[in-house]
């Protein structure tokens, strides 16, 4: 990782949910290392992956958690629910049953993190469209319906569709951000998800930053 | 590390001890020493390096760290120091100038563990007093107030320095301090345990896996390590889990989510527990396994296969974060200090793997490590992609369920089936030993479905001729007729349900009355040579007959019905003479043996025949005041319902003798003695005429 400290000014915390074996870990891999992992074990209770990226100029850590898809694990994952700033959640386009259970990974998402978090709903596997069991329409009206972000991708295309996974992060992080920049999301509670780290360190900033804190503080 | 150094995962238990032989459990995050001795290494490490440069930033060499990243670091952990300390000003809105407490404010704000956690100590130990609580708060600010302000001037491993003393200064504190006097020593240990657990919650987010190290890059490089290494099955590591047993894969999976635990909490001792409970179950999967003791020699292999197949998240910060801020005394002895020895040991095993620690070929190994050769068994299955395993058998296990219950109701319907035979079989015993019982004669009773068609015109024939009495006394014959017409069709409907049930009440009935009723159907057929004799009775004195009292009733329906009939048949007469009486000739020669008879065999045709004829001759009379009215209808019936109303008349027939209250018809004949005696009269004259005429000789064949 290239990632040395403070080479950012936030970090955003997401989590990955979604039925096993929709490709999860695959849309992790496939942003942070930005290739597809053919053979992937199955993930169980978490892993987590980090990339940088830019938003508006800032930049801005990820630190992504890829939960384990299995019930058995869900005791575990549903821990990292808590101070999530952004949760995708994954179903399989040519599984239809992957997505009949987005309600209740909805309500999970809902009742464990807090309002302020982005939901971003990923069709994945959209490159298989031969095998697809729920089509494009009836997805983006449940998105609509409950207030996601949602795309279809592919975290083995790249090209096109490929584009959506880098796509997706992105958004959610541009909201996330948006949100911060709105005031709606608050650096300081106790689970936002985001924790802000000054990118540019040195004593002659502290002033600024003292006072704009303070300026901050009296509103 | 000191696993590496044998082929084989065999470890003695000295090599879990400190390098200095001191006694105490050793740590590969020690470099194999005790915490103690580790702390002395250091310390001596550190004088060296300030001895060669007096350059600050070598207070702590971390192995794997190039000295150019260390610096770097510590360059910028300098620069950071004051920039740390922004969200405290961000968050004192008033202005206290000393940023630590108001860090400490904040940052006890944002941590609702660390609420809970005060919550907890305040109803477990308020009752030693406000001054216990008092001074372990004013400890415990102390203590991470100062972390808080050392936090980006030291490293990592100088602020566990920092908490490891806060933790003696406190244990001291409590053990001499006037405040814990009355503090029992059990008490005494909650609170030294309770202040290190509430000072790590409320620095966990500062302490744990500081941006400062490497903690992260370390996180993923063994996380991927361990991702890659997915194919070790428990075979390759030479211990003897079982591969199959469903008990022992549960087992398996409970150690797995107690080490997923580990990243979940926060104190350091919470975070021990998870590994001591994780190792615990692994020891439980041992002993499923051995069905005995468990060596250390044993142990180690399964906690790695656990590991292994668990790859729990940031595993080395976690390791490392307790490591630095668990107190000493705890990492350093007892089953606890153990066990998280062991996983170093293991973790430390997992970093260094190799073909030879394996004792599997070079070539092998990398094959599987490259992914060219999938490993594919039971574990794989179980454990890799169990939840398809968990389907197979929750399938299964369903399947199983569903052939069961197949089975219940192929046998329950196995057996209405024979149930059915058997009452199948019953009832044809009993019909047949009914049938042999009973006599021929019965089952003229038995025909009750013809005879309920025609008891329906017996119960509008009981009740008609009441109407006709009472409303019709003095009013022309034709009018009853057209009435009856009426009425039965009318009635023959309402009365078909409610008369069934009556009717076959009333059948019974019939048995002895049939007698009287075949007398006059036996006197029309039999009489027909001698008939002349009865009908010259009925005429001159129609009611008076015994029998034909009885059944005058019944006779006059009929005709009447038949009248209205027969008055369209009038015009036909001569060609339906000719044509119906061929037809009844034939039952005819059943008559003799009883209207009954006829009935059951073919009850319209004979019944019909008889009937039919006098029916024919009365109408002629009537037929001048009738036709007008019945000329649309009774075609129509004559077709298609002169069969029923033929029917109906035997059945009238039938149930005139059911009306044994002759005394009730008597008392009708005597008002409308007229009524019957007319309709009866007229029609058994000309049917009797007619009967005779035409009838002759089809009805006298057979007597």
């Amino acid at each position: 990782m290239s990632a040395g400290p403070y080479n950012y000014s936030y970090i955003f915390k997401y989590i990955i949910i979604g039925d096993m074996g929709v490709g999860k870990s695959c849309l992790l891999h496939q942003f942070t290392e930005k290739k597809f992992m053919a053979d992937c074990p199955h993930t169980i209770g978490v892993e987590f992956g980090t990339r940088i990226i830019e938003v508006s100029g800032q930049k801005i850590k990820l630190q992504i958690w890829d939960t384990a898809g299995q019930e058995r694990f869900r005791a575990v994952t549903r821990s990292y629910y808590r101070g999530a700033a952004g949760a995708l959640m994954v179903y399989d386009i040519t599984r239809r049953s992957t997505y009949n259970h987005l309600s209740s990974w909805l309500t999970d998402t809902r009742n464990l993190t807090n309002p302020s978090t982005v939901i971003f709903l990923i069709g994945n596997k959209c490159d298989l469209e031969g095998q697809r069991d729920v089509t494009y329409e009836e997805a983006s009206k449940f998105a609509e319906e409950n207030g996601l972000m949602f795309v279809e991708a592919s975290a083995r295309q790249m090209g096109n569709r490929g584009d959506n996974v880098e796509e997706a992060f992105l958004e959610t992080a541009k909201k996330i951000y948006q949100s911060i920049q709105d005031g709606r999301l608050d650096l300081n509670a106790a689970e936002s998800g985001v924790q802000h780290k000054p990118s540019q360190p040195g004593r002659n900033n502290l002033s600024a930053d003292q006072q704009a804190s303070k300026d901050n503080c009296a509103c | 590390m000191y696993a590496t150094k044998q082929p084989s995962l065999r470890i003695d238990q000295s090599d879990l001890m400190c390098k200095k032989g001191c006694g105490y459990y050793g740590n590969a995050d020690w470099e194999g020493y005790c915490s103690k001795c580790y702390r002395n290494h250091m310390d001596q490490e550190r004088q060296k390096k300030s001895r060669q440069s007096q350059a600050d930033h070598s207070k702590a060499q971390v192995s794997g760290f190039s000295k150019f990243e260390e610096k770097k670091r510590q360059q910028t952990d300098k620069k950071n120091k004051y920039l740390k300390s922004l969200p405290v000003f961000r968050k004192s809105s008033s202005a206290k100038d000393s940023g630590r407490p108001e860090k400490y404010i904040d940052m006890r704000q944002a941590n609702p563990d660390a609420d809970k956690l005060m919550a907890e100590f305040i109803s477990s130990y308020g009752e030693w007093g406000e001054h216990v609580r008092k001074d372990f708060f004013k400890c415990v600010q102390a203590f991470t107030t100062k972390m808080l302000s050392e936090l980006d001037a030291k490293p990592i491993e100088d602020l566990a320095e920092i908490a490891q003393n806060y933790y003696n200064l406190y244990n001291k504190r409590v053990n001499t301090n006037d405040v814990y006097q009355g503090v029992t020593s059990e008490v005494k240990d909650e609170l030294l345990d309770f202040f290190e657990r509430y000072s790590m919650v409320s620095l966990y987010s500062f302490l744990f896996c500081p941006p400062s190290t490497n903690d992260e890059e370390k996180d993923l490089t063994i996380q991927d390590r361990i991702r890659k290494l997915s194919w070790v099955n428990a075979h390759h590591l030479d211990c003897c889990i079982s591969e199959t047993s469903i008990e022992v894969r549960d087992l398996v999976y409970t150690a797995i989510n107690d080490l997923l635990g580990l990243d979940s909490m926060k104190a350091p001792q919470e975070k021990l527990s998870c590994v001591v409970r994780c190792c615990r179950s692994v020891v439980k999967v041992l002993q499923h396994c051995q069905g005995g003791p468990v060596s250390a020699d044993e142990f180690l292999p399964a906690l790695i296969f656990v590991v292994l197949k668990a790859n729990p998240a940031r595993l080395k910060s976690n390791i490392l974060y307790v490591t630095r801020f668990c107190n000493d005394s705890r990492l350093m002895q007892g089953e606890a200090g153990y066990y998280f020895t062991n996983l170093c040991c293991a973790v430390s095993f997992i970093e260094n793997l190799t073909a030879e620690s394996l004792n599997m070929p070079e070539q092998e190994f990398q094959s599987y490590m490259s992914g060219e050769v999938t490993c594919v068994s039971a574990w794989e299955s179980a454990l890799v992609a169990c939840e398809g395993m968990h389907q197979l058998c929750e399938h299964l296990a369903l399947l199983k369920g569903l052939l069961e219950r197949t089975a219940v109701v192929q046998d329950g319907t196995q057996k209405l089936r024979e149930d059915m035979e058997k009452l199948k079989d019953e009832i044809n015993e009993k019909v047949a030993s009914v049938l042999e019982r009973t006599p021929l004669i019965i089952k003229p009773r038995k025909i009750p479905i013809p005879i309920t068609r025609d008891n329906l015109p017996v119960s509008p024939s009981i009740h008609i001729p009441k109407i006709v009495d009472t409303n019709m006394p003095e009013t022309d014959e034709i009018t009853p007729h057209n009435y009856y017409l009426q009425n039965l069709s009318m009635t023959q409907i309402n009365l078909l349900d409610s008369t069934k049930t009556k009717l076959q009440l009333d059948i019974t009935p019939c048995l002895p009355v049939p007698n009287t009723a075949q007398m006059p159907s036996q006197s029309t057929e039999f009489l027909s040579p001698s008939g002349i004799d009865n009908r010259s009775l009925d005429s001159l004195t129609p009611d008076d007959n015994s029998y034909l009292g009885l059944s005058k009733i019944n006779y006059d329906i009929d005709f009447s019905d038949l009248s209205a009939d027969n008055s369209i048949a009038e015009e036909l007469t001569p060609e339906k003479r000719k044509s119906p009486t061929p037809s009844f000739t034939t039952p005819d020669p059943f008559s003799p043996v009883g209207v009954s008879c006829n009935i059951m065999q073919s009850p319209l045709v004979p019944s019909s025949g008889p009937m039919l004829v006098p029916v024919q001759e009365r109408p002629p009379k009537k037929d001048d005041f009738v036709l007008p009215f019945l000329e649309s209808i009774p075609k129509k019936v004559e077709e298609e319902t002169l069969l029923d109303k033929l029917e109906e008349t035997p059945i009238i027939s039938l149930p005139s003798p059911i009306k044994p209250f002759t005394s009730e018809y008597t008392g009708f004949s005597k008002q409308g003695s007229k009524i019957p005696s007319i309709p009866c009269n007229t029609g058994d004259f000309s049917s009797l005429n007619l009967s005779q005429s035409s009838l002759p000789s089809s009805s006298k064949d057979p007597n």
